[in-house]
């Protein structure tokens, strides 16, 4: 409706237009007392006119801010101090300056001191009712002794002492939703200021729902396309960086959205805690956004060390592997011995340093035989393992059934046979198995997987 | 590349000037670095007495350049960003914009609606193109071909493309892409490097400079044009570095004898020869680099190494001669003729064997303005085939499971005829709004489709996926977030997705 945009956009003049009575008042004020000293007796003259315009920009003020109060969500308690102190101050201000003009001095006189004596008044409720707007806006606690006697909880200087709401998420919170979302401006009634609160929600129902994260509007909102109209923070307010939401999701998923709870207590709490040393300023940290979990089918694998000797990578690769940097933290590679005339034959032993960081391993069509693989056994961490077009044999798939987290294995053009499939049976991880040109058949993979609906044999 | 005339003072009758310490002072006062460098200084003067606050108790300031080349460093320290799926990339790209009515979007309303005037509450007042607006209706065409369902997945396939029909278990069609280019060139520029004007980096070279090789002796990033396709030309800008290092380029490969022209030696001039010819030029190359600094010799050095590698690597992986014939029957008849698309896609197998990161594939003539079901059924009957073919080489070898495959063009076609609209003939138009594409491999889902369209297959009503969500997917799969590669040209930092583009994290696995 037309009239309710009027009195929104005008509304919201009031925090620019209050400034007008702010300035003329205190100016009215100076030209006032200055004239006391003998250099500026004169400036009085112009007192009337700075107390003019301070009285009407009051009234308007006034009435915006009336107008402002409708849009409503702010305490009533403190609207209405601040709603009848403005008003006072304008009365005040429209009564003094009345006493100015001549047709009002012609009844009522006020003494000169009496009248000087008055801008105190009028200073001190100008100064009650600016306060209380302040408080308002920013909150109760926003100018207040206890900003300058509070005593912040004390900073956490390794990954062991840090509390995961206390020390992470609440101080992002307050930073980035405290503006709003607490005593005296509660905007949609949530207030965000205990871990109470935040269960408890206001308007829209709670903000975290622990463990779930569509049901946790505080999620929603923050992840809101930022052009959205719920996106918060709103009003131009600066937007969670993508470290904080992930930090956010972590805790409300992983961690339970749990309070009182340490960092390192919570489980798979490595994957954050890079993060969370950035964020703190702990050591240990790196830039790094925290790496995504992919799906929850294919959680990420902790056996896997973060770091390792890089001098291994380039001894590796002087010696003739190719070798690629799947990712940085935790150090993941990818093993290439590539097929080529005059090629040496692969001597795996350079590897061995670097094996629980090979994910996947690529030795295919190098006339390689059972033993010569045995090196493979020992890569504990591999997802993606090629032999394909070597002569390798049944022997060489039971002594891999132990590589737990083997997700895919290729052996097509191998002697393997029907008989060397059960061996990989109880391979929890394992999805797919490329077997073409082998003796394998669809009913032999029938008969040896059927009821294991995971593994895809691929003839 | 640059022309300084400062040749004679390198001259052998100044050879007693060519020393180290001229060469130096040469290069601080060499014209490019004195004006990039006082500028530079005088504004990082400027800035940095803005900021002189700031550094108060902290480190020196650095210059801008200075800047710029550490944060190059540490972007392409930093990827990848997260453990890829993908290690190779095949792109088949039709060009010419497939009619997605006589391919994978199924719309059986059509045919009640033939002849009918395309109402405007469709069209929403979308601007025609120019050859549409002279029309003087725009009556609906539905398609003459059947579809039908295939599959586990039961997914709806023209009757034109049996052969990708029997692989759809393995791919993920979208039906919901939408582009802002109406006409060819912008629209493929688009796809390719995210802008509609010429200038930027293709994809392929921003993964050659991001991931690098994994194969130093074959170009990172290859592409190949079928001969058995012509119609609206293709540029080789498209696969192009733009303003990223020139050893980043795309090279074509062509088909015939020579598929990289002057790679092999001339009559009578052995490898020995070329050896010791190009280690002279090297010596060359490197004064000059140490004179000039100018890094275009380093990348045409890097360029005449790898041409050296590629002539023993290139004519091995290019011969076909070694496949067997029950390859042959796989990819089709065409396959033994080189040069042609299915021909092609065996190459491209290869290409992909070898570890060579980025293929591409150009197979043009889908512009059928008129005459499409003719027209599109020949198309179909060139690409079918070796297109399914190729899946199922790359699934029964193992390599799919880290090989992405798409195929797609640059807009779709329109629901109304362009042209006389008769029962079995009628053109189509291009289409922006909606068209079709389909990924399959390596971290996508098989055996889905994604998005739809309405009934007129002109708008869209479900998972709209923009050409630049299209490329942060892809580079997504690469173990590349797409907002944090970037380069600087220009004096600001660019990237593949421009400013936009979302993963499309439902069709990932």
């Amino acid at each position: 409706m037309i009239l309710l945009d009027i009195s929104t956009f005008f509304g919201r003049l009031h925090p620019l237009v209050v400034h007008l009575p702010i300035g003329f008042l205190v100016l009215a004020a100076l030209l006032d007392w200055a004239s006391y000293w003998p250099t500026y007796k004169s400036v009085r003259a112009a007192m009337p006119l700075a107390l003019g315009a301070g009285a009407a920009s009051a009234v308007v003020a006034c009435g915006l801010g009336w107008l402002l109060s409708t849009t409503g969500d702010y305490a009533p308690a403190l609207l209405d101090n601040h709603k009848y102190s403005g008003l006072a101050l304008a009365g005040v201000a429209v009564l003094l300056y009345a006493l100015t003009t001549p047709a009002v001095r012609a009844y009522v006189a006020l003494p000169k001191k009496v009248f000087s004596g008055a801008f105190v008044a009028v200073l001190g409720l100008m100064s009650y009712a600016g306060h209380q707007g302040g408080n308002l806006t920013h909150g109760s606690d926003y100018l207040s002794l206890s900003v300058l006697t509070e005593t912040q909880r004390p900073k956490p200087t390794s990954l062991e002492q840090v509390f995961v709401f206390e020390d992470v998420v609440q101080p992002m919170l307050t930073r980035r939703c405290g503006q709003c979302h607490q005593d005296g401006k509660l905007k949609g009634k949530l207030r965000m200021n205990t871990h109470a609160d935040l269960l408890k929600g206001g308007k829209h129902g709670p903000a975290i729902v622990a463990g779930n994260l569509t049901k946790s509007e505080l999620y929603r909102r923050v992840t809101l396309d930022p052009a959205h109209k719920e996106f918060m923070p709103t009003d131009g307010k600066t937007a969670l960086t993508r470290n904080e939401v992930a930090l956010l999701k972590w805790w409300i998923e992983k961690a339970a959205a749990a309070d009182n709870t340490k960092l390192t207590a919570v489980k798979g709490s490595e994957a954050v805690q890079p993060m969370v040393a950035g964020l703190l300023g702990l050591s240990g940290s790196t830039d790094a956004v925290v790496q995504e979990a992919g799906n929850d089918a294919h959680p990420p694998n902790p056996a896997i060390p973060m770091t390792g000797d890089t001098a291994r990578i380039t001894a590796a690769r002087s010696q003739g592997f190719v070798i690629r940097i799947m990712n940085h933290k935790p150090l993941m590679l990818d093993v290439t011995w590539p097929k080529k005339t005059g090629q040496p034959v692969v001597d795996l032993a350079v590897l061995t340093p670097l094996a629980k960081h090979i994910i996947w391993l690529n030795l295919s069509d190098l006339n390689l035989t059972d033993s010569q693989l045995k090196a493979v056994t020992q890569y504990s961490n591999l997802e993606k393992l090629r032999v394909e077009k070597n002569p390798i044999s049944n022997e060489f798939l039971r002594s891999i059934a132990g590589l737990s987290y083997l997700q895919a294995l290729n052996v097509y053009g191998t002697h393997i046979t029907s008989a060397g499939l059960p061996a990989l049976k109880d391979m929890k991880r394992l999805e797919k198995i490329y077997a073409w040109q082998t003796t394998i058949t669809a009913s032999d993979v029938q008969r040896v997987f059927k009821d294991s609906s995971n593994v895809k044999v691929i003839l | 590349m640059s022309h300084h005339h400062h040749d004679d003072e390198f001259g052998p009758r100044h050879a007693w000037l060519h020393t180290p310490e001229l060469a130096k002072l040469n290069e601080k006062l060499d014209r490019r670095r004195f004006l990039t460098k006082t500028t530079l200084g005088l504004g990082a003067l400027a800035v940095g007495s803005l900021w002189g606050g700031r550094q108060l108790f902290g480190g020196v300031a650095k210059a801008p350049n200075e800047l710029t080349e550490d944060t190059q460093e540490a972007i392409l320290k930093a990827l990848p960003h997260f453990a890829p799926k993908a290690k190779r990339v095949v792109y088949l790209f039709m060009s010419g914009g497939p009619s997605q009515f006589e391919t994978f979007d199924y719309k059986p309303k059509l045919a009640a609606m033939f002849g009918q005037s395309l109402p405007d509450s469709v069209r929403k007042g979308q601007r025609l193109t120019g050859m549409s607006a002279n029309q003087s209706s725009l009556p609906i065409a539905p398609s003459v071909y059947n579809f039908s369902q295939y599959g586990k997945s039961n997914t709806w396939v023209s009757e034109l493309l049996p052969y990708t029909a029997g692989v759809v278990d393995d791919l993920c069609i979208i039906k919901s892409l939408y582009t802002e280019q109406i006409n060819h060139d912008p629209a493929i520029t688009f796809f390719q490097t995210g802008n509609q004007l010429p200038g930027r980096p293709s994809i392929g070279s921003w993964v050659s400079y991001g991931l690098g090789s994994d194969n130093e002796n074959l170009p990172t990033f290859i592409s190949m044009i079928s001969k058995n396709g012509n119609d609206q030309p293709l540029y080789s800008r498209l696969w192009g570095s733009g303003f990223l290092p020139t050893r980043y380029e795309g090279v074509q490969f062509r088909s015939g004898k020579d598929p990289v022209l002057f790679l092999n030696n001339p009559e009578g001039y052995d490898g020995t020869d070329r050896q010791e010819m190009l280690m002279y030029l090297k010596q060359l190359n490197e004064m000059q680099q140490s004179g000039f600094g100018d890094p275009e010799i380093e990348n045409r050095m890097a360029q005449y190494e790898m041409a050296y590698r590629m002539q023993t690597s290139v004519p091995d992986v290019m011969s076909i001669a070694g496949e067997p014939d029950e390859v042959f029957d796989l990819y089709g008849p065409d396959s033994r003729d080189p040069g042609t698309y299915a021909a092609n896609c065996l190459l491209a197998r290869k290409l992909l064997q070898k570890d060579v990161k980025f293929v591409q594939l150009y197979h043009q003539g889908w512009d059928q303005h008129g005459g499409l079901p003719g027209g599109i059924k020949n198309q179909c009957k060139n690409i079918d085939q070796a297109t399914a073919a190729l899946v199922t080489d790359l699934k029964r070898t193992g390599l799919l499971d880290d090989t992405l495959v798409i195929w797609g063009g640059e807009f779709g076609r329109t629901v109304y005829s362009q042209g006389k609209l008769t029962k079995d003939n009628y053109g189509r138009d291009h289409h922006p709004r909606c068209f079709t594409m389909w990924m399959a491999g390596a971290g996508v889902k098989s055996g889905i489709t994604y998005g739809e369209t309405d009934d007129f297959g002109y708008n869209i009503t479900k998972n709209p996926v923009h050409v630049h969500d299209f490329q942060a997917t892809l580079l997504h799969l690469l173990g590349i977030d797409h907002e944090r590669l970037t380069f600087k040209s220009q004096g600001r930092r660019f990237r593949l997705t421009d400013v936009h583009g979302k993963v499309v994290n439902d069709i990932l696995s």
